[in-house]
């Protein structure tokens, strides 16, 4: 498996190499390598990491590709081989047509998804790599009609990709507080590749002078699991004695939109999303497979602003089961910050930035200074830390994963 | 004949005089809405070559393609970044209104695929780490300031209005600016900055100038941040004007497809 992916690997480069000699063939990317250790016990590290990442695009005419292998090397995990993207564009007179694996972003959150819900999510290392790292790109057909300052969007992924989870052992799997010993069963998680179990989604986007405006839909699958749990119950004494968790994947509908305005020097911006048929885990014994399936709001308001060279942004995230349940594990209001601030010295050679996301339930957050240096263009080594506050939560979770980390990349 | 030649040279005299005269009764308002309203065609397009060059002498270059586009209350404008690598395919676009209301900006980060506004209030941050402001590369309208002619000087032999410029907003990055107007095509030729406490900060000077397709161009500029001493050049090439660059240049589209 390794040399295969060795090999596939050195094909990629040389392949590369070869289009790179034509005129319309352009050749980018990153060499990157990253050090992450964690600052609790014995300083393990938590990722040693060194990453290739190429982006071979052409364009002819009306038509054009896009190509973005990448190639992870751990220290202590097999080689990775994957394409983030690969698609060709077919352009007209006031449509698009791209077609292949891509990554399709929505709605103008900033570290949080709401409506964004069309590429699933790499959580390998939670939301600590960079997001064109955490979102994956999925097979489909995008067709895009523009009218003026409007774009409708339609697009149709013929399978199903589901959220990449932390594996078993990993520093980063959610926590489970489970009152028995669970085994899985995974014999229902994987959606069938066909027809019916496609997803779609549109799309309405506007620049507006005084207003940016998005609408979107989708017709999909959760990209997390509903885990389906059932009891083993010794019928002698009563006692519960194991647990089966079947994680299943389950149909969602969902409606929402996002707008950004300026007002007063500030960027304003706000995104909800209303979803049909997600499913909760709860303790209610009469549920069955201990789980709900409820409808569910979330929704965000946001300003950007800039001040004496610092660019700032705050957003406040609520989230809301509709039709709350006692039982229901997460909260019936979700409430969740994030901070951003930003500046750079020297010219844009270095940047100061810290962010981070509070937890406002759990009283729990995850903090993330970092400061970068540009050597020469294209040349960055960044420092940075990443601190997690609480005992519980989203983020207080991981309180044992304080780490320090830095990455060294090379741009091309 | 003689006597023809005698009639001509007399009335050139006096529309001299009398051009001079008026020219001479331009108030500082009048020549900052000259030098707004010069004619800039309907669209413009060009690549674009910033030499950032430190105090020790060290550059950095960034290079982008821009295309610009007049409607009659708006200028539309779009950059594409060429390099340094880590920026390329980036993209930013401006709306500028002739009535002075605040621009409208976008920006296009590849590795966020999606186009997101940002603060026009953005204004006084640095373009590309380059000594030039967003502002500065702005045509800034001339209501939004208050202009007085406060001299006529020869700069590089060429006869100019200097006219001292304050903002009527109190928080403006600057407290006052100095422009060396060409008489003859209402072009800035110098322009000096002062910082909030009245002390110079910047200089710009234009270096090189021509008429392309009957348009006066400024192909080649220096700013100079002389309380740091750090400067940049910027350098426009391959200028084209009244292509018939269409609307749909400037939209969601174009940010994000690139060049």
């Amino acid at each position: 498996m390794k040399k295969s992916i060795i090999i596939a690997g050195m094909l990629v480069i040389t392949l590369a190499n070869s289009l790179y000699a034509q005129d319309d063939i352009r050749l980018n990317g990153y060499v990157r390598h990253y050090t992450g250790i964690l600052t609790g016990g014995n300083m393990d590290y938590s990722i040693l990491q060194n990453t290739l990442n190429l982006e071979i695009s052409g364009r002819r005419n009306n038509t054009a590709f896009v190509v973005n292998p990448y190639l992870y090397h751990y220290f202590d995990k097999d080689l990775e081989l994957g394409l983030r993207e690969a698609y060709l564009d077919l352009y007209f007179d006031n449509f698009d047509l791209r077609i292949g694996r891509q990554q399709i972003i929505y709605g103008k959150a900033e570290g949080v998804f709401i409506t964004d819900v069309v590429s699933p999510k790499d959580m390998r290392e939670f939301l600590l790599p960079d997001f064109d790292e955490i979102r994956m790109g999925i097979t489909a057909a995008k067709l895009n009609y523009y009218h003026g300052s409007s774009t409708f969007e339609f697009v149709w992924a013929p399978v199903f990709t589901p959220t990449k989870e932390p594996e078993e052992g990993s520093i980063w799997r959610p926590a489970m507080d489970l009152p028995a010993p669970a085994t899985f069963d995974m014999s229902a998680k994987d959606v069938p590749a066909r027809l019916e179990n496609s997803e779609l989604f549109l799309r309405f986007s506007n620049l507006g002078s005084k207003l940016d405006l998005e609408l979107v839909g989708g017709y999909f699958w959760d990209d997390d699991p509903g885990m389906h749990l059932k009891r083993h119950i010794d019928t002698e004494s009563g006692q519960l004695t194991g647990l089966t968790l079947t994680p299943e994947h389950h149909r969602l509908l969902m409606g929402g939109g996002s707008f950004s305005m300026p007002v007063s020097g500030f960027v304003l911006r706000g995104e909800a999303a209303y979803y049909n048929g997600k499913r909760f885990q709860t303790a209610d014994p009469m549920a069955a497979d201990a789980l709900t399936e409820k409808n569910y709001l979330h929704y965000m308001l946001g300003i950007d602003y800039s001040l004496a060279g610092w660019t700032l942004n705050g957003q406040i995230i609520q989230e809301y089961i509709v039709d709350y349940e006692e039982g229901i594990r997460q909260d019936e209001f979700e409430n969740t910050m994030t901070f951003l601030a930003r500046k750079d010295y020297l010219r844009e050679r270095l940047w100061v930035s810290f962010f981070s996301y509070i937890g406002l339930n759990n009283g729990d957050a995850l903090l993330r200074p970092s400061v970068s240096y540009e050597f020469t263009d294209g040349f960055e080594i960044l420092g940075g830390a990443n601190i997690f506050l609480g005992d519980e939560g989203r983020f207080g979770q991981f309180s044992d994963n304080n780490m320090v980390y830095t990455k060294i990349k090379f741009s091309f | 004949m003689k006597k023809t030649i005698l009639i001509t040279a007399a009335l050139v005299a006096m529309f001299t005089i009398a051009s001079q005269q008026a020219t001479a009764q331009l108030s500082g308002q009048q020549i900052m809405e000259k030098v707004y309203h010069n004619p800039t065609g309907d669209d413009m397009q060009s690549e674009l070559t910033m030499t950032l060059i430190n105090s020790r002498g060290e550059e950095r270059i960034r290079q982008l393609k821009q295309f610009s586009k007049t409607n009659d209350d708006v200028e539309k404008k779009i950059m594409f970044f060429l390099s340094p690598a880590d920026v390329r395919n980036t993209s930013f676009m401006n709306f500028s209104y002739t009535d002075g209301s605040d621009d409208d900006q976008w920006i296009y980060l590849p590795a966020l695929r999606r186009v997101r506004r940002i603060s026009s209030d953005g204004k006084s941050d640095y373009f590309m780490g380059s000594d030039f402001t967003y502002d500065d590369l702005g045509d800034r309208h001339p209501d939004e300031d208050t202009h007085k002619l406060i001299g006529e000087e020869q700069v590089n032999g060429r006869a100019t209005y200097v006219v001292e410029s304050t903002s009527k907003d109190p928080s403006y990055m600057y407290s006052k600016t100095i422009t060396w107007v060409m008489k003859d095509s209402f072009l800035g030729l110098k322009r000096e900055f002062y910082d909030r406490d009245g002390k110079l900060l910047k200089t710009l000077l234009i270096k090189s100038f021509d008429q392309i397709d009957g348009f006066w161009t400024i192909l080649e500029t220096e700013m100079h941040n002389v309380q740091r001493n750090h400067r940049t050049v910027m350098s426009i090439k391959n200028v084209q004007y009244n292509t018939g660059i269409r609307d749909n240049q400037f939209t969601e589209r174009a940010m994000t497809l690139g060049l």
